[in-house]
């Protein structure tokens, strides 16, 4: 059964657009989220030192406010899913115009971020989204050649003032003081040459997108356990790029769940599913599962059907990108990077796969029990 | 066409950044974050007068005290056309850079350079 392909809706938290696949849509309505909540309007910059001659000449106010306002505006159509291709290629336009025009305003989050949105809005309707998967293996190439070049990579001597001088890493510098000098900062140093240079062909070659999107994920999540800071826009930006190695499924997916078990886990799901994306059946007779999903030629059952149907839901991305950009005043590091460990604790692959695993276990010891009693 | 021809073109840009990024000391557009950390100090006077760290930060939208995350070059290029652009308009300015690159030896820039015989 297909998704209903109504008008598009004024209501955010739904991701249906008739030009971009949710995989794209669930991308920039995540950024551009993202970029409200941080603010970044009030850093959009006036002509300052730019990189393409002549622009400085137009008066700074006048082009700083259209930039702000073209900004805002298209960030809001995204998120109310207006004309989101278009507000993301004028978004992306914006932000890269700004970065063009400002050496001040200029960094690697923004260029990176503005071309998110910009590429996405090139996306063609029917194709793969290359524009953004090439854009992020180059990237990754362009950050993992210039540290293999480096001689303070290859020494550990970035990581050693970046970790102790810089960041005062207590879990570093205690595990520093046990070894051998300076191995721990080489271990760093050509462990992240190495993932940024690997991550590359992954991400050019199909296959082998499932591990790309891994890396991309684990690589910037753990960037953020160590320093407790997204990088501006960095983080953002390079883990929602993952969505385009991805395809949503286009059909609506059929959940068929055990109603005396997960009744009220049902209900609270439902009400989180906006756009309707998961057919609720009970099951009709008693089987050994309490949940059990459908997605393509996959099955899944019990805690792996639950962190799929968490996982293939748009708004926990959302909501997962909005907890980590509202950061309150208090302890801004620790409470980003325990919103990041319990997301990766509870959505990586491992813990559904033990909690099923375990559940089997019991269950098994509890027919045995059960038979060696009668 | 023009859906292919623009990515492209930004693809084909970035990777000569990339290729250009190994002939000079800047890095701009070759992804290249946070690959370097510099501390510096910077004091500046202009027209004979010392800046405030308010003054030194209106003019050259950095702190006249910090860290930057990327290559050093970057800062020295923003003070030296930051006063390039303010020597038509009369000021003389002198700068100097106290500055350390991932925690090494001191190293110290000045504006304008000792050994410019163009603009003083």
């Amino acid at each position: 059964m297909a998704l209903a392909s109504s008008r598009p809706s004024w209501n955010p938290l739904k991701f249906r657009d008739p030009e971009l696949p949710t995989e794209l849509l669930i991308l920039v309505k995540v950024l551009a989220l993202v970029v409200l909540l941080v603010n970044h309007v009030r850093i959009l910059p006036d002509p300052w030192l730019p990189f393409v001659p002549g622009i400085d000449r137009l008066p700074p106010v006048l082009f700083q406010r259209t930039l702000q306002t073209v900004f805002v505006i298209s960030a809001l159509a995204i998120l109310f899913n207006r004309r989101v291709r278009l507000a993301s290629l004028v978004l992306g336009a914006t932000m890269l115009l700004g970065v063009v025009s400002s050496k001040a305003y200029y960094g690697n989050n923004k260029t990176f971020c503005g071309l998110m949105f910009f590429l996405t809005g090139l996306y063609a309707p029917g194709r793969k989204p290359w524009p953004v998967q090439w854009q992020l293996g180059i990237t990754y190439f362009g950050a993992g050649l210039n540290k293999l070049l480096d001689a303070d990579w290859h020494s550990g001597v970035f990581f050693q003032n970046w970790a102790v001088h810089r960041l005062h890493q207590p879990w570093y510098i205690a595990l520093d003081s046990v070894l051998p000098p300076m191995l721990l900062a080489r271990l760093m140093c050509w462990g992240t040459i190495v993932t940024e240079l690997a991550v590359v062909p992954a991400i050019f070659i199909q296959s082998l997108n499932y591990w790309a999107v891994c890396a991309n994920i684990l690589f910037q999540s753990g960037l953020l356990l160590f320093t407790g800071t997204t990088f501006t826009l960095f983080f953002y930006s390079m883990t929602a790029a993952s969505l385009a190695f991805v395809s949503w499924p286009k059909e609506r997916i059929t959940v068929l769940y055990n109603a005396g078990v997960v009744d009220r886990i049902a209900k609270v799901l439902r009400f989180c599913d906006a756009d309707g994306r998961f057919h609720w059946i009970p099951y009709s007779e008693p089987t050994g599962d309490w949940l059990h999903l459908t997605t393509g030629d996959r099955a899944y059952t019990n805690f792996r059907a639950l962190r799929m149907i968490v996982l293939l839901n748009p708004l926990t991305y959302l909501a997962i990108a909005a907890l980590i950009a509202v950061v309150p005043e208090f302890s801004a590091a620790a409470y980003r990077r325990t919103v990041v460990a319990l997301c990766l604790f509870f959505l990586m692959p491992p813990l559904a796969s033990l909690a099923d695993w375990l559940l089997g276990r019991r269950q098994a010891a509890a027919v045995q029990s059960r038979s060696l009693t009668a | 066409m023009l859906r292919t021809l623009i990515p492209i073109s930004f693809f084909v840009f970035q990777l000569g950044s990339i290729i250009y990024a190994r002939f000079v000391p800047t890095r701009y557009f070759c992804w290249a974050p946070y690959d370097t950390q510099t501390d510096y100090t910077a004091s500046a006077t202009v027209n004979g007068k010392k800046l405030t760290a308010a003054e030194f930060r209106r003019r050259y939208r950095r702190p006249a005290r910090g860290f930057d995350n990327r290559s050093p070059q970057h800062l020295f290029d923003m003070l030296e056309q930051a006063e390039q652009k303010r020597f038509d308009l009369g000021d003389r300015a002198t700068i100097v850079v106290k500055y350390r690159v991932n925690g090494k030896e001191p190293r110290e820039w000045r504006w304008p350079h000792p050994d410019l015989h163009g603009i003083r």
